[in-house]
Formats: C-alpha cells, sequence, structure tokens
C-alpha cells in the first residue's frame, strides 16, 4: 500500500501491449483461411480455385506494402530476416533469457517470409498453368504442388513454433493475433 | 489545441474498419490491375478507351489503397500516443502523490489511510480493511489533514485532482509552479509551505 509509486509503475508492466494492428490481423486469417479452402475444400481445377489463390496472392501483397509503411511492429525493420540475429536468439533461450520480442522473434520472422515467399511461388505457378506458354507443362504443376507441400510442412512448424513460444515466454501469441494485445508479463525485458 | 473525445472502443473499431477497407479495395485494385493486363496480353495496345478507364480506374485503387493505409497508420499512432499519455499521467500522479507524502512527513499508517481516502474509500471501511478501530482511522485522517493543510476529505482530494487537470504533464518543478501561479518557489502546489502561506 506505501509504495505507490512502484505500485502503479508495476501495473504498467505487468501489461497489455497493442503490438498487431488490425490489417495485419485480418490479413493473417483470412490468408490461412484462403490457404485452408484451397488447399482442402476446392476443387483444383476449378475458377474459384484461381479466385481464391489470387485473393491469397494480394492478401501477401497488402501486407509487403504494410511492411513497408505500415506502424511500428507491423515493418521489416521490426524482424529483419537475420542469421546473425537467429543465432543470438537461440543462445538467448538456451541461457533462459526471457526477454520478449514485441514484433516477431528473429526465428518467427524467418518463417514469415518464408511462408510469404511461398505464397507467392504458388500463385506464380498457379497463374503460369493458365497461360498459353506454359499449359500442360508437367513441371510448372509438379513445381505447384510441391511447393504446396512445402507450405503446409511451413504450416506445420509456423503453429509448433507459436505454440513453443507461448508456452516459453508465458505471452499467449494466438490470443495476440486476435485482439491484437500482447500480455506482457511483470518486470519482463522487451525489445 | 482540438480535443476530440474518441473513446479508444470507436478509435479501435475505426481501425478495425479501415483495415477492412484497405482489403477489400486492395482486392479490387488487384482485379483491375489483372483485367488490364490480361486485356493487354489478349490485343497488345493501351489506346483502346476500354483499357484506358480500367488502367485509371487499376490507378485510383491503388491510390486510395495506400492513401486509406497513410490514414489508418496516422490513426494508430494517434491511439499509442494517447496510451502513452495516460501511462505517464498515471505514473506521473503516482509520483507527485509520493513526493506529497514525503513533504507532509506522514507516517506509514497515515499514507496508508490517505491512499484509501483518494481511493474513495470512508472511514468505516479503512478500519475495517485496517483491522483498526474507526476512531483510530479518525484520528489518523485527521492528521493527514493537518499535516497537508487541507479542512477535509474533498479539499484533500482536489488538490490531486488540481496535478492531474494541469494538463502539462512534466516533472513537479518551478516551471509548473509559475505557469499555475501559486506559488514562487519550487515547492509543488499545495504544499502546506507554500500555497497555504
Ligand atoms: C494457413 C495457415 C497459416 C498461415 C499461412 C500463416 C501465416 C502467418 C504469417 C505470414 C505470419 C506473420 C504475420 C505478419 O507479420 O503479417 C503469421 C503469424 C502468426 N500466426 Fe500464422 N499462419 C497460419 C495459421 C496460423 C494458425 C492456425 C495459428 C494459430 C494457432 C497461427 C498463429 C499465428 C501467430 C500467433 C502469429 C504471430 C507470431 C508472432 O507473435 O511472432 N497461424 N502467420
Ligand atoms: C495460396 C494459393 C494456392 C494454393 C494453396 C493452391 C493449392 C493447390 C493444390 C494443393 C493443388 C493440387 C490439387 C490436386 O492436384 O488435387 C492445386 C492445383 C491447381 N492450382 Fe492451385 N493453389 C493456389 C493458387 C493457385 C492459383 C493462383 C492458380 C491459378 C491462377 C492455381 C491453379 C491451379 C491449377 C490450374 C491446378 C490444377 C493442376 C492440375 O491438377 O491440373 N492455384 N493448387
Amino acid at each position: 500500500m506505501v509504495d505507490i509509486a512502484k505500485q502503479s509503475s508495476g501495473r504498467t508492466s505487468a501489461r497489455d501491449i497493442a503490438v498487431w494492428d488490425p490489417l495485419i490481423r485480418l490479413i493473417h486469417w483470412t490468408l490461412a483461411l484462403t490457404i485452408l479452402l484451397n488447399g482442402a475444400f476446392i476443387e483444383a481445377e476449378s475458377e474459384m480455385h484461381e479466385w481464391i489463390g489470387y485473393i491469397a496472392l494480394s492478401l501477401v501483397g497488402v501486407r509487403l506494402i504494410w511492411g513497408l509503411i505500415g506502424p511500428k511492429h507491423a515493418r521489416f525493420a521490426a524482424f529483419p530476416p537475420s542469421p546473425a540475429r537467429v543465432s543470438r536468439h537461440i543462445k538467448a533461450m538456451l541461457r533462459g533469457d526471457q526477454t520478449i520480442h514485441l514484433s516477431h522473434n528473429p526465428l518467427g520472422a524467418l518463417m514469415t517470409y518464408n511462408i510469404w515467399l511461398t505464397v507467392i511461388a504458388i500463385g506464380v505457378t498457379g497463374y503460369m498453368m493458365t497461360t498459353l506458354t506454359f499449359f500442360g507443362i508437367d513441371w510448372v504443376e509438379e513445381a505447384h504442388e510441391t511447393i504446396f507441400g512445402w507450405l503446409l510442412f511451413s504450416i506445420a512448424l509456423h503453429i509448433a513454433g507459436v505454440a513453443f513460444d507461448t508456452w516459453r515466454s508465458g505471452v499467449n501469441l494466438v490470443r495476440a493475433m486476435v485482439s491484437g494485445r500482447k500480455n506482457i508479463p511483470q518486470g519482463r525485458e522487451v525489445e | 489545441m482540438k480535443l476530440t473525445f474518441w473513446s479508444t472502443k470507436t478509435k479501435e473499431r475505426r481501425a478495425t474498419v479501415l483495415a477492412g477497407l484497405i482489403l477489400l479495395q486492395g482486392l479490387c485494385a488487384l482485379f483491375f490491375i489483372g483485367d488490364v493486363v490480361e486485356d493487354f496480353r489478349l490485343d497488345g495496345h493501351l489506346d483502346d478507351p476500354h483499357l484506358l478507364l480500367e488502367s485509371v480506374a487499376a490507378v485510383a485503387l491503388v491510390g486510395g489503397v495506400a492513401f486509406l493505409m497513410l490514414e489508418l497508420r496516422g490513426l494508430l499512432s494517434r491511439m499509442s500516443d494517447m496510451q502513452t499519455g495516460l501511462d505517464i499521467a498515471s505514473g506521473h500522479l503516482a509520483e507527485v502523490i509520493e513526493t506529497f507524502f514525503d513533504e507532509w512527513k506522514l507516517t506509514a499508517a497515515e499514507r496508508d489511510v490517505a491512499i484509501m481516502i483518494l481511493k474513495g474509500l470512508d472511514n468505516d471501511t479503512i478500519a475495517q480493511m485496517r483491522k483498526t478501530a474507526a476512531g483510530t482511522v479518525r484520528a489518523q485522517a485527521t492528521s493527514v489533514y493537518a499535516k497537508s493543510a487541507t479542512d477535509g476529505r474533498a479539499q484533500f482530494i482536489s488538490l490531486f485532482m488540481e496535478e492531474l487537470m494541469a494538463g502539462k504533464m512534466g516533472p513537479v518543478d518551478a516551471e509548473v509552479a509559475h505557469a499555475t501561479g501559486q506559488n514562487d518557489d519550487s515547492l509543488p502546489p499545495g504544499h502546506p509551505h507554500s500555497s497555504k502561506s
């Protein structure tokens, strides 16, 4: 009771910080939905499949622009793809360092770029199948499906990574991707 | 300064609507771009009015998306400024309260009682929470009012309200004191040796 200054700054330090803006969240869950639909439910040779694929492509496109001009945590600068950062992050984890990343952690950042590139590659090979030049050419179709396999593997790893980091850091990442806010436990460093 | 009192909820709703519009318009933009590219591929020249119109539409849509994105970024940054402002305000008020209590040389028990008074508890509730007699609390409260040179609960609370309403949330220093014109030394306004002397 006596130490009110500490008490109220304690309240600001066990705190909710807004990290994912609504555009990021909307893009994330629509992208997941389009991939679920195209991968599992929609007839592959249908026009619907192509439309949904293009929607996925433009979701990534909008996200990439947002990565250039968006708010702080959305920008590429907040999660650069950097092997050096990844190795520092892994060492820090092994040391038991519990610093919390407000944007993606360095491993999550790599996965994020990987998923974007993969979706773009699937979209491009999909488009190629519809052009006369590549129509009926086997390797394009095979590429489309192989890259989709890579995407499935990536997504599985992605979800495992989210579960692991939620367990490790004590910050519920899925909740953050839904509500936009990370709940930072009291007295934890953030970066 | 222009003050617009939009609640945080309203702002969050606006941000979500903006994000939805950006997505929809982005998809429309892509549709038109795709259509232009496709038409161009089919007949190979850009001067046909239909194609021209579609190109203009595509450019306008892309421009619109960029504009909405900047708008959303502005809104988000205003929301986060406001949050920082609130944090500073509450952190700062806590500091001010501590400073005042130190200056008044309140005892530990008196500090507890004073905080509970600030939180709006009446003497009986305070007595229950501190597991002491109501009389003890009354005596402690009286002592708090005496040390802070206020004549009772209302005036005591208003000391701190004044601090909040002062608007400028910098450190309590001579500058604030001068600006509010309450005293000419560096003590916080409302201090027994400044405003009351
Ligand atoms: C098809 C399925 C999915 C795809 C393609 C996908 C893709 C992505 C991408 C690209 C990001 C980066 C977001 C950005 O910066 O814009 C991301 C982040 C995230 N995703 Fe997914 N995701 C999928 C499914 C899921 C699922 C099912 C969950 C929940 C269990 C999930 C939870 C998250 C979380 C929590 C983050 C934020 C990670 C962090 O805090 O660093 N994702 N996802
Ligand atoms: C995120 C986007 C996409 C995903 C996840 C996806 C996924 C798939 C998968 C899993 C298949 C194989 C289905 C099967 O053989 O049973 C497939 C086939 C196909 N995809 Fe996509 N696709 C996407 C985007 C596109 C796009 C943008 C286009 C074209 C505009 C496209 C055109 C096709 C075509 C034509 C086939 C049929 C190949 C064949 O079997 O002849 N896809 N897609």
